[in-house]
């Protein structure tokens, strides 16, 4: 079996490895943006909320996370498919990386420009959607691209679950071939191949909405 | 009639009186121009009338009605107020014209298309029409002032108020600001202007607020404050500006 054949059987996992890193990154963009939202709006009775989610969700390890939504929660009656317990753990814990994301974005935002927003007398909620979330999403590119790779880099973790994404099929390949170094540097280089997608992807979304001698990086 | 008559303002932040009971009153038409030492508080005072900081006493009269009262609709009276500021703050990721027409479509619910058309009328009335599709990173300061100024004139505001309009701004664009204010006045919009700027109160006003220290110490025509006042203080303070004869 030579490399090409090894590249293109551990190919086949690609797919649900994109799936799984996708589902994660759009779980924690959800969350955390709307954890940003909150905050930034300071709803009433939501800041316990907010301050605990963050402060957990990036303490506790994915994998125990994980293990919790997929082996822990059947216990109590509720059974979590594999992609769902993925985004219930990996997921939340982008979200809560991505919510301090936001959180810098957000305070680097210029006050003046949001005194004139109220001078104006536009809504607080028009102000968030109009000037402070286009303003804050372009400032955050950077930190989130590097919060999209760590959540590609995790995403072998599905793993465990039985999600047949590459380190899985790596991992049965290598049992029955004892090829190991070639197989695991194989799997090695369809990760580098997505993150390049995934950066490029950023890039191109970055491109499109650039503007002149507004900070992005 | 007075628009805007300002009766026993005061503000404290804590321990601190920035507002000791201010008095005075703007036309139809008119403008003034409050002028006084830094920390003094006349742009307490400004945010103040428009209520982007809550007074702890007194009243405002707008067009005779307190504004002051717990039950006003804040957000309309700033609509009729416009607001230009000394670092011209203006919506970086919006294009000249995007930060004109922002308010006309959001909060008077222009269609695109009208709104483009009112925003290109105000920038043309600042010259500044063949800039709108610049983002303000694009713009020089004095342009940006010119944007600052056509968004706030945009939305049709029963006055201007201006803090600090020059400030920012190197003599030269500080000279265009000051041609451009003067021309509104004579176009006859209604001005308040906090401002630093000695030569801006001698081109643009009949009469100049000095304040000092939370209390208005006079109120007169820009010479007669410039050129060797009565009171001390106002000789020192123009003094120092080094416009006074005193």
């Amino acid at each position: 079996m030579d490399f090409g054949r090894i590249l293109l059987l551990l190919a086949q996992g690609a797919g649900q490895t994109i799936l799984v890193t996708l589902a994660c990154i759009l779980t924690g963009l959800g969350v955390g943006l709307g954890v940003a939202v909150l905050r930034r709006l300071r709803v009433r009775g939501t800041a316990w909320l907010v301050e605990t989610y963050t402060y957990v969700f990036r303490a506790v390890p994915v994998l125990v996370l994980l293990f919790i939504m997929f082996f822990g929660l059947p216990a109590l009656g509720l059974k979590v498919p594999p992609m769902l317990s993925m985004m219930l753990s990996l997921g939340l814990i982008a979200g809560a990386y991505l919510a301090e994301v936001f959180r810098g974005a957000m305070d680097a935002l210029d006050p003046q420009e949001l005194l004139a927003a109220e001078a104006m007398g536009l809504p607080r909620w028009q102000i968030l959607v109009s000037i402070e979330l286009p303003q804050m999403l372009r400032l955050a590119v950077p930190g989130m691209l590097n919060e999209f790779t760590t959540v590609l880099k995790y995403s072998p973790f599905a793993y465990t679950v039985g999600i047949p994404e590459i380190t899985r099929q790596a991992t049965a390949l290598a049992s029955t071939t004892l090829r190991g170094v070639e197989i695991y540097l194989a799997a090695g280089l369809l990760y580098f191949g997505i993150f390049q997608l995934l950066r490029i992807g950023v890039r191109a979304v970055e491109k499109r909405f650039e503007i002149p001698g507004f900070g992005m990086h | 009639m007075a628009l805007l008559e300002v009766i026993g303002l005061t503000k404290r932040f804590g321990d601190r009186t920035v507002l000791k009971g201010i008095d005075f009153s703007l036309e139809e038409g008119d403008t003034k121009v409050i002028m006084g030492p830094s920390g003094c508080g006349k742009s307490t005072l400004l945010r103040c009338l428009n209520r982007l900081i809550e007074p702890d006493g007194g009243q405002i009269l707008f067009r005779s009605e307190d504004v002051t009262r717990a039950d006003t609709d804040v957000r309309l009276l700033r609509q009729r107020i416009g607001f230009v500021f000394q670092q011209f703050a203006l919506y970086r990721h919006l294009t000249a014209l995007e930060n004109v027409t922002l308010a006309l479509r959001k909060l008077k619910g222009m269609s695109s298309r009208d709104a483009d058309a009112k925003a290109l009328l105000e920038l043309r009335r600042m010259d500044m029409e063949e800039h709108r599709a610049k983002y303000p990173a694009q713009l020089s300061g004095g342009q940006k002032q010119r944007v600052a100024i056509a968004r706030a004139l945009a939305m049709d505001p029963a006055v201007l108020f201006f803090d600090e309009p020059t400030s920012a701004l190197d003599p030269e664009m500080s000279r265009e600001v000051v041609a451009l204010i003067n021309r509104l006045r004579y176009e006859g919009v209604t001005m308040l202007c906090v401002t630093h700027d000695v030569s801006l109160a001698r081109y643009v006003t009949a009469q100049v607020i000095f304040m000092d220290a939370g209390e208005i110490r006079a109120e007169d025509e820009p010479e007669r404050l410039l050129s060797g006042h009565h009171d001390p203080r106002i000789r020192e303070f123009f003094g120092n500006l080094g416009h006074a004869d005193a």
